[in-house]
């Protein structure tokens, strides 16, 4: 049986999922398949003799002459994505492929049009689009530091997260190998860590995340938490960081173990205090006594003093120790701060060695509920810190205000200032910066200012001096 | 069951008992008191004291401390008090706590010294807690 060619070509062309219609050069509307009629809504019969105009949307007027002044150059027009509009009004994204009908002269005598109805995948794309949004959305709120790098380590995307907790903007290390968020050694060593992992897969930190400190763009460092993830984008690796900082976690776990620490020291302290201060007043009782039976005025009784000396200021130790490791819990009373202030100047006077210093007190004086002896030892500790500052020469001045709910007690000399290595231990016990001393005086007055659910601050102006700001709730 | 009060009897010179573990501690102060004019008991721990304390002579004074091999609270003050009425109690404390003292005050006690302590003075607080019980 033979096959009528035109037959075979006329049942391709009606079973094709594709719209398939041809035209003149006028646009009028010569053929109209199946397909054409369900995409379109229009029947062969409705359709043909119409002008091609019928389904193309009002918003794109020139699109018909453009279409056909590249046919009549004898062009193709290919994969051309456009919208119709069907005869129920509904708008169809479609992909054309329009070729030139040409007569036995070779002359373009009109159009046909392969349209493939890409609604539908538009829609899946834009369903992608809609989950990106979503996706990008929720790296760009998040909290936590995401970042992209590619195989070798160059940064590709860089969250506004990432962007806060290191100090970079994203254009600004977009491309640079991510171990300049590192430091040593970890900044030197990353780019061998990444080779090994690519060369071996042994995972270090991929799937597991891991504590590390990280550095920011000023070179400070802080603790985060890492977890790392990797894709395979196009046939390439990249990794994914995500960085939780625990900066404020670690501060308090600093904090529990400091109490921890604390505790410890007062069970230790109350166990020292017993078994020195015995023997002390053992040897200070004893001592006292042979002294006595000396020569008045004899080498030896001189030396006798000078022991009943010795073992005082060991006591004095002591006691200071026993005050920072376990504070007396303070009985709080309404007190007029300015009169406490006042016996503690008194205080400072009977004290050898800080005669030339000038202590003036001004302010409003609000009553405060507090320990009145607590607090002498309080200020009387920053007036002796002044005071030593200043080696004894120079002015301290103490200004008290009221400030909301707090009665503000700021202490300023005309010292030397605090060395900028020491102001961030300047409340670390047994740290000093004097020759002899026990590094407990700033210590305890911050523990005894706390038990008061007060705060201290100390900076060190330009210009000199040591301020030191005080803040106890009031009565 | 509580002793009855021992009987006084007249003495040429006050009687102080020193009680503590530390043995310097009971000679410097019982130098010290004897130059004052005091005639010393010393007792070691807790259980010689009430011994001293319950064994028919009065005392004028008693210096105690308060942490002894046999006695770590303010039992043995009180019992010590029990049986010396009259005797005017100081109290010595390596490590006190405000809660202590103010115990040891309620139950008695003239004062509460804190180790260590200048034997001097510890005479003389000896001396006006002898006034101060005089003067009840």
């Amino acid at each position: 049986m033979l096959l009528d060619p035109e037959r075979i070509l006329g049942a391709i062309v009606e079973s094709s999922d594709d719209a398939i219609i041809a035209k003149d050069l006028d646009g009028t509307i010569l053929a109209w398949n199946a397909s054409a009629e369900r995409m379109y809504g229009y029947a062969a019969a409705e359709a043909i003799g119409r002008n091609v105009g019928l389904i193309i949307p009002s918003d794109r007027p020139d699109e018909l002459k453009d279409i056909t002044r590249r046919i009549v150059a004898g062009e193709r027009v290919q994969h051309f994505e456009t919208r119709r509009v069907a005869k129920d009004g509904r708008v169809v994204d479609v992909s054309l492929t329009v070729s030139p009908i040409k007569d036995a002269s070779g002359t373009v005598i009109g159009a046909s049009t392969v349209a493939r109805d890409v609604t539908v995948n538009n829609s899946r794309i834009q369903q992608l689009k809609d989950s990106e949004e979503r996706l990008r959305s929720i790296v760009e709120a998040a909290v936590d530091g995401i970042i992209v790098i590619d195989a070798r380590g160059a940064i590709e995307a860089f969250n506004p997260g990432a962007e806060r907790l290191f100090g970079y903007t994203a254009a600004e290390v977009h491309g640079t190998n991510v171990h300049i968020l590192m430091p040593e050694p970890y900044h030197s060593e990353h780019d061998g860590y990444m080779r090994r992992y690519i060369e071996t897969g042994e995972q270090k930190i991929i799937g597991i995340g891991r504590e590390v400190t990280a550095r920011r763009k000023d070179g400070t460092t802080f603790p985060i938490h890492l977890s790392v993830g990797e894709m395979t984008l196009n046939g390439h690796r990249k990794f994914t960081g995500i960085i939780h900082d625990l900066t404020s976690r670690v501060a308090m776990e600093e904090q529990l173990r400091e109490q921890a620490a604390l505790v410890r020291l007062g069970e230790m302290a109350a166990v020292i205090a017993h078994e020195v201060k015995n023997p002390l007043a053992a040897v200070r009782g004893a001592i006292q006594v042979i002294g006595t039976r000396l020569g008045a005025g004899s080498r030896e009784a001189v030396v006798v003093t000078d022991i009943i000396a010795r073992i005082d200021t060991l006591n004095l130790l002591v006691r200071d120790l026993l005050l920072f490791a376990r504070p007396p819990q303070p009985h709080p009373i309404p007190i007029d701060v300015l009169g406490v202030l006042g016996l503690t100047v008194d205080l400072l006077r009977a004290d050898d060695g800080h005669g030339n210093v000038a202590v003036t007190i001004e302010g409003e004086a609000p009553h405060i509920l507090a320990d009145a002896e607590l607090l002498k030892i309080v200020f009387l500790n920053l007036l002796i810190n002044g005071a030593q500052a200043m080696k004894g020469q120079g002015e301290i001045s103490v200004h008290v205000s009221r400030d909301g709910a707090d009665c503000v007690v700021v202490v300023t000399d005309t010292g030397p200032g605090i060395p900028p290595e020491v102001r961030g231990r300047l409340f670390t016990p047994f740290v000093t910066t004097k020759s002899r001393g026990t590094g407990l005086g700033l210590s305890t007055v911050k523990r005894l200012i706390e038990a008061h659910h007060g705060s201290i601050r100390v900076d060190s102006p330009e210009g000199g001096g040591a301020r030191i700001t005080v803040r106890l709730p009031l009565a | 069951m509580e002793m009855s009060p021992p009987a006084v009897k007249k003495s040429p010179s006050p009687r102080v008992l020193v009680v503590d573990d530390e043995a310097l501690i009971r000679w410097s102060l019982s130098e010290s008191l004897s130059e004052a004019g005091y005639a010393v008991i010393e007792a070691g721990d807790g259980a010689s004291a009430l011994a001293q304390a319950s064994n028919g002579h009065a005392f004028d004074a008693i210096v105690l401390d308060y942490r002894l091999p046999d006695s770590n609270d303010l039992r043995l003050l009180e019992r010590i008090r029990g049986l010396q009425p009259a005797a005017a109690v100081v109290m010595m404390t390596a490590y006190g706590t405000p809660e202590m003292t103010s115990g040891a005050l309620k139950l008695g006690a003239y004062r509460v010294v804190p180790k260590p302590f200048d034997v001097h003075d510890m005479v003389a607080v000896v001396g006006q807690a002898r006034e101060s019980a005089r003067g009840f």
